[in-house]
């Protein structure tokens, strides 16, 4: 036990002098494969596994055992009882099992003045039961599914907390306290006016759209700060507009309210994890004006380059493509890491993470054989 | 008659209200089917600059996502005097997200602009299943079947999809061209595909080659 706790130290240690500037003793690496992965890895459904998480704990314990990692790979599940409580469309299951994020729109064009106006109360009025169909109710009926989807929601997460520090007292994992928010113009996008909705809008009602972002800015501050902000902690922001803009479109609509939310979580005293999705090279330049040691994970990029812009000043993560897990051999998956090793390390600050997450298994287990390949190897020879 | 050049340039433009107003204006002159048709080439041609810029970085796919907003807007000003003659068609396409994906962004913007181009579209929506595709291939004989996915597991739908085209011996009479984020050209190779791409402008060109 003695020696779990060390090593769980030694996890700790390394994310500390990660996250403050400084190079850790060795790379950490965190696990790409997520819980569905390993749901279906160990042969359970992924759609009837996810209503019953507990049951879920012996392949849970399993998949931190097989896939030794420094971060718990238990967490970032979307499940199902609290999104079919509320009759959700803006979170929903695929047919074979994954909770996804289709198009939706929860504000309608002509209502911009009034969300503008008093955004929080518009959410709770009028987007809410747009998005969650059963919340469209009477008074009593709408408080009776929020109370049940509430309890579902804390129920399932109690549970997987729970597995989750039985497994990290187990193997000497680390979980970091994450909180989840949006870059005001991508929550704009993604919950109030549709990818579509909001490609129209810069054009056809700038202003609106300024001023909208403005208003959700400390919606999505709160939504990011952690409970005891710390060094362990971080906001984690899932970054999506911004290279479907052009860079004019981008430096008005989208900058200026994501760049205070960044400034405004990091005074706080924690850390902002950006999952910078798609390709954001046009927008290195911006990048490096965010606060220092913002964590960085890219999806695509020239890492050369973003080592080279970056590397002095934030913690940068990703660009390992996990779909080589998936067509390469296991001497090309190495490779690639040993490239990735090669130049992201001598910067100081980088973390082992791909570039998306493994969401499902395929039938020849190559790529769990792959991928346990790659971890060990990172976890083996991650020096700086 | 309208300006089909400076129309032409507006719908490149992307200026909604030039091109609202110019349309409008022409169809309240009481044109004739034959005029309209026009109308809508030039239309396409616009649509065709706009993919230029997007191939060269000036337009992003925002800016797509609203080309083809104001195409349709266009096509829906110009109904009333377009008349019952169907404009020839360059081919058919099936398209869909595959199936456990539900994302239809990218699919949206590509069928859209191979609308433009010309081509007839079937649109199966998302989450379709490998025998969707079939059944439809069976029945519209398509040259071309498109499949759409942003989720890594849709590789191994589009595989799956594509064994099933071959089962059913329809695979050999279609070209099958896959986008979306997780696509490169190693996983073309895997799932059997005979084009890939991640850029819709692009995707319209490789089947324009195909036709």
């Amino acid at each position: 036990m003695t020696d779990i706790k060390e090593l769980q130290n030694e996890r700790e240690q390394l994310f500390r002098d990660l996250f403050s500037g400084k190079a850790p003793k060795r790379v950490p690496v965190t696990n790409p494969a997520t819980l569905e992965f390993a749901i279906q890895y160990y042969g359970e459904d992924l759609a009837e596994a996810q209503w019953d998480i507990a049951r879920c704990e012996p392949v849970f314990d399993k998949f931190c055992q097989e896939f030794p990692t420094d971060t718990s790979p238990v967490g970032s599940l979307r499940l199902p009882a609290f999104y079919q409580i509320l009759g959700s469309k803006a979170i929903v299951m695929g047919s074979g099992g994954f909770m996804q994020h289709p198009e939706v729109m929860g504000l309608m064009p002509e209502e911009y003045d009034e969300f503008i106006a008093a955004p929080y109360d518009f959410i709770i009025d009028t987007v809410l039961p747009r998005l969650y169909t059963e919340l469209d109710a009477e008074p009593s009926k709408k408080a009776m599914v929020l109370a049940k989807a509430v309890k579902a929601f804390s129920d399932d997460w109690a549970t997987l907390g729970a597995i989750r520090d039985r497994t990290n007292a187990k193997y000497g994992m680390v979980a970091p306290v994450v909180s989840l928010t949006e870059a005001p113009f991508d929550f704009m996008a993604d919950f109030l006016r549709s990818f579509k909705g909001i490609s129209s809008d810069i054009r056809r009602y700038p202003e609106k759209v300024v001023a909208a972002c403005e208003a959700v800015l400390p919606l999505m501050i709160k939504k990011g700060k952690l409970p005891n902000p710390n060094i362990l902690g971080f906001s984690f922001i899932p970054l999506h507009m911004a290279p479907y803009m052009r860079e004019k479109d981008f430096a008005k609509f989208y900058w200026p309210t994501f760049k205070t939310l960044v400034e405004e979580l990091a005074v706080m005293g924690q850390k902002v994890q950006l999952f910078v999705e798609h390709d954001w090279m046009r927008y290195l330049d911006y990048l490096y004006e965010l606060p220092e040691n913002t964590i960085m994970r890219f999806e695509y990029g020239d890492p050369k380059v973003v080592a080279d812009k970056l590397g002095k000043k934030h913690v940068l993560s990703g660009f390992y493509p996990v779909t080589l897990l998936q067509t390469g051999d296991k001497a090309q998956c190495i490779d690639k890491a040993k490239e990735l090793l090669d130049i992201l390390a001598p910067t100081g600050r980088y973390w082992f993470q791909a570039d998306k997450s493994i969401i499902s298994t395929d039938s020849d287990g190559k790529v769990a054989d792959n991928l346990r390949a790659v971890l060990e190897y990172v976890y083996t020879n991650g020096t700086y | 008659m309208l300006d089909l050049q400076a129309l032409t340039q507006a719908v490149g433009d992307l200026d909604e209200e030039v091109v609202v107003s110019m349309l409008e204006e022409f169809v309240a002159s009481d044109p004739s089917g034959d005029e309209a048709y026009k109308v809508v080439g030039a239309c396409q041609q616009g649509m065709a600059i706009v993919g230029d810029l997007f191939e060269k970085n000036e337009y992003f796919v925002g800016d797509l996502i609203f080309a083809g907003e104001l195409l349709t807007q266009a096509i829906d000003i110009l109904k009333p005097v377009l008349g019952g003659e169907e404009s020839q068609k360059v081919g058919k396409v099936v398209i869909g997200t595959v199936e456990g994906d539900l994302h239809d962004i990218g699919k949206n913007i590509f069928g859209s602009m191979i609308e433009a181009a010309g081509f007839e579209v079937y649109d199966l929506g998302i989450d379709v299943t490998a025998a969707a595709f079939v059944d439809k291939v069976k029945e519209v004989k398509p040259q071309i079947v498109g499949m759409s996915g942003v989720l890594t597991l849709a590789l191994d739908a589009m595989k799956a999809t594509v064994d099933a085209l071959n089962e059913a011996g329809v695979r050999d009479g279609v070209r099958v061209i896959i986008g979306g984020n997780p696509v490169n050209e190693d996983a073309c190779k895997h799932i059997g595909a005979d084009a890939f791409t991640t850029n819709a402008a692009e995707g319209v060109k490789i089947c324009q080659g195909w036709v």
